[in-house]
């Protein structure tokens, strides 16, 4: 016996690496996160970190109450509540299922409920398609929720720690979505470092819901009618909220390194070969991956070619990221989304960018939109090198169209 | 408009003219028992010379959501849970359409569950067919509302402690006027049961238990699909008109199958013309059939 209680004590303060999934890495990190709620129901490629979590719960890893809902509508529910009377939650779809629990979804982020919900992007049914599309969690994009898109298994887990304590900030108290690429980043296996439970414990205090806790000993109305009396006040409080969240998300990379010791350096976007860099192209998720490699590759050719992922869509780092834009003769947005009949016809991404761009001092280099990987197709090397060639014509000033369908069965 | 030719020179087999031969290989698993009910049906439907120019198969989403893309018939591949409402709008705007629910327990009974109980309620003249694989086969074989208590699930790698739902029951007790139960060893009485559903006014219901050997004959021991029909064929007992809160499913006991219910009862439509005609009287004009032209 004294040798578990030691074994265990053990494992308490040690750091372990595995081969996990990105969806395992998000189940590891409800572990870590000592989650109380977590509900669930299955559509792909969300529905993998159902099962990991099925069996944390199941082997008394994981002390948690586990409901496999009828559907997304009422497992998005049932967290949203569970969340009111003070339990720390968690749940997640993908593509349809998430829009399926919309009326959910709006009133989340307006009741200031801390969920952390996990996005296995997929593509928007019709036409049916399991592979990676953005549009699903974009769809909440003006709600109030933050969004974070990842690249890794690895960052997907401290990403997860990340907006848990973001997220149950008594400055914040606003719903966090994690974004996995499906297929690509679900069902991805990768080396992960599991952080110890200790420092996870440092990192993350207790989900405290205060004054705002739904209990008897706290007799409150949580979401009464208040029409016109009060509905802008309300919506103005929600907008103070995500006005703060860029401050405590800066706060939370800062602690997070102190106490793992392993940094992202700019919490809101990663820049990869841009110190002498013409020109960039930008996108979200694993897109990075192929795009590391031919980026690699064309520097070998002597083109001086950069990339920024963005990794907080919600807040968008705004100012930021047009101050290091503006450096560049010419920008690439891929957008792994699309945004029929908006400015130019271009992708969700790239208009945030231009806004972005738009109202900055400074430099506004020119923004091309690449319309790729939709429905989870492939971005391939030649994809991009189309993409590059584009935007090199833009930095020489020559006019190139602003949205461009790239690796398009033509 | 159906495009099956029964002349078909090339088809070696009565069912072959239903089917977008084009489509195959099919998406199920070896041992599944959703091709057999699609066999049923086509046979029902030659049996029952039905006319399929007034007919629409209407399917959800999961493994038995895929029947209404194989057949060449008119029909809708809806979004999860709502092949009972759009089937709905299809029967309200062309009450002359023989209109087919073609899905899976899950689709059915847990996302769709709500409309099910309310069709039901209503009288919606429907015919369901419901194929139970007690699991969300798609997906990766989570519990679903039909999965038989300690049953081993992925999401319940012990077993499952909730209790499953007697669909017959569910039905029986909302309202349906035809409740009906076999497994896919009884193909013979699949395809009649459907026949009878076919002529029947209301909102019919068919259960077929079937094999899922991939994801949950696998977990729980159960053997491949042969293994299933021999359970099947030992484990079944015809109970015709057996009061449907007794015939519940059990992981491993007796499957309680027949025709549980056949009773009369004026549908949603001949309610509403009624209803129509008291209020207004010779001011009520009934709509007629949707042309398209």
């Amino acid at each position: 016996m004294a040798q578990m209680v030691e074994t265990l004590e053990q494992q308490h303060k040690t750091d372990e690496t595995a081969l996990i999934t990105g969806s395992e890495a998000i189940a590891v990190a409800c572990k870590l996160a000592d989650v109380d709620v977590i509900t669930a129901y299955p559509i792909r490629p969300y529905d993998t970190v159902m099962q990991y979590v099925s069996k944390l719960v199941s082997h008394g890893e994981l002390d948690c109450e586990y409901i496999v809902a009828e559907g997304e509508h009422s497992q998005f529910e049932i967290v949203k509540h569970a969340s009111a009377v003070g339990a720390r939650v968690f749940c997640g779809s993908s593509g349809v299922g998430w829009m399926y629990a919309m009326e959910a979804l709006t009133v989340t982020p307006a009741l200031r409920i801390p969920m952390v919900a996990m996005v296995g992007n997929r593509a928007l049914d019709d036409p049916g398609a399991f592979g990676v599309e953005h549009n699903d969690a974009l769809t909440v994009r003006d709600l109030g929720w933050m969004l974070v898109w990842v690249d890794t298994a690895q960052e997907a887990l401290d990403t997860a720690l990340i907006a848990y304590r973001v997220a149950e900030d008594r400055r914040i108290f606003l719903p966090c979505a994690i974004s996995c690429d499906g297929a690509f980043l679900t069902h991805s296996q990768a080396l992960v470092k599991i952080p110890a439970q200790e420092k996870v414990n440092e990192f993350l205090p207790r989900y405290n819901r205060g004054d705002l806790l739904l209990h008897p000993d706290n007799p409150i109305t949580v979401a009464p009618q208040v029409n016109e009396d009060w509905v802008m006040e309300i919506r103005r409080q929600n907008y103070a909220a995500m006005e703060r969240t860029t401050a405590v998300i800066k706060e939370a990379y800062a602690d997070f390194e102190r106490i793992f010791g392993r940094s992202y350096g700019n919490p809101f976007f990663e820049e990869y070969m841009t110190e002498d860099a013409d020109i960039v192209l930008m996108g979200m998720g694993t897109l990075s991956i192929p795009m590391k490699v031919a980026i690699r590759q064309m520097r070998k050719e002597g083109k001086k070619i950069g990339f920024v992922r963005l990794r907080w869509f919600r807040p968008f780092p705004a100012e930021a990221l047009a101050k290091s834009l503006g450096r560049f003769k010419a920008v690439g947005v891929v957008d792994r989304d699309y945004s029929f009949g908006s400015p130019y016809m271009s992708g969700v991404v790239t208009h945030e960018v231009r806004t972005a761009l738009y109202s900055a001092p400074g430099p506004k280099p020119p923004v091309l939109c690449f319309i790729c990987g939709l429905g989870g197709r492939e971005v391939t090397l030649p994809d991009i090198t189309r993409m590059t060639e584009s935007v090199y014509q833009a930095a020489e000033g020559k006019a190139q169209p602003l949205t461009q369908w790239i690796g398009l069965r033509e | 408009m159906s495009e099956v030719d029964f002349e078909c020179a090339e088809c070696t087999n009565p069912v072959e003219p239903f089917l977008r031969s084009e489509r195959m290989p099919h998406i199920w698993c070896p041992g599944c028992g959703i091709g057999t009910t699609v066999n049923c049906f086509t046979r029902a439907l030659i049996d029952s010379k039905a006319n399929l120019e007034k007919l629409v198969v209407v399917s959800g989403i999961g493994c038995t959501g895929r029947v209404a893309g194989y057949l060449k018939l008119d029909s809708f591949h809806t979004t999860h849970g709502r092949a009972i409402p759009f089937a709905t709008g299809l029967k309200l705007a062309n009450p002359k359409l023989t209109v087919v629910v073609y899905a899976g327990d899950g689709d059915l009974s847990a996302i769709g569950g709500n409309h099910l109980i309310h069709a039901a309620r209503r009288n919606i003249d429907l015919k369901v067919i419901c194929v139970n694989n007690l699991i969300y086969g798609m997906t990766g074989g989570q519990t679903a509302p039909t999965t038989p208590e300690h049953a081993t699930t992925s999401t319940n790698p012990y077993g499952t402690f909730e209790p499953g739902f007697n669909l017959p029951h569910l039905v029986d007790a909302a309202g349906a006027v035809y409740v009906a139960r076999w497994t896919t060893f009884h193909v013979r009485q699949v395809a009649r049961s459907m026949q009878e559903a076919f002529k029947k006014k209301g909102f019919s219901f068919i259960e077929i238990i079937s094999p899922c050997p991939t994801l949950y004959q696998r977990r729980n021991k159960m053997g491949d699909g042969l293994d299933a029909m021999k359970y099947y064929k030992q484990a079944s007992k015809v109970k015709n008109g057996a009061p449907t809160g007794e015939v519940g499913l059990t992981k491993t006991g007796e499957i309680a199958v027949g025709k549980f219910v056949d009773r009369d009862r004026p549908d949603y439509r001949e309610l509403m013309v009624h209803r129509f005609h008291e209020s207004l009287g010779d001011e009520y004009v009934e709509t007629g059939e949707l042309v398209c032209s």
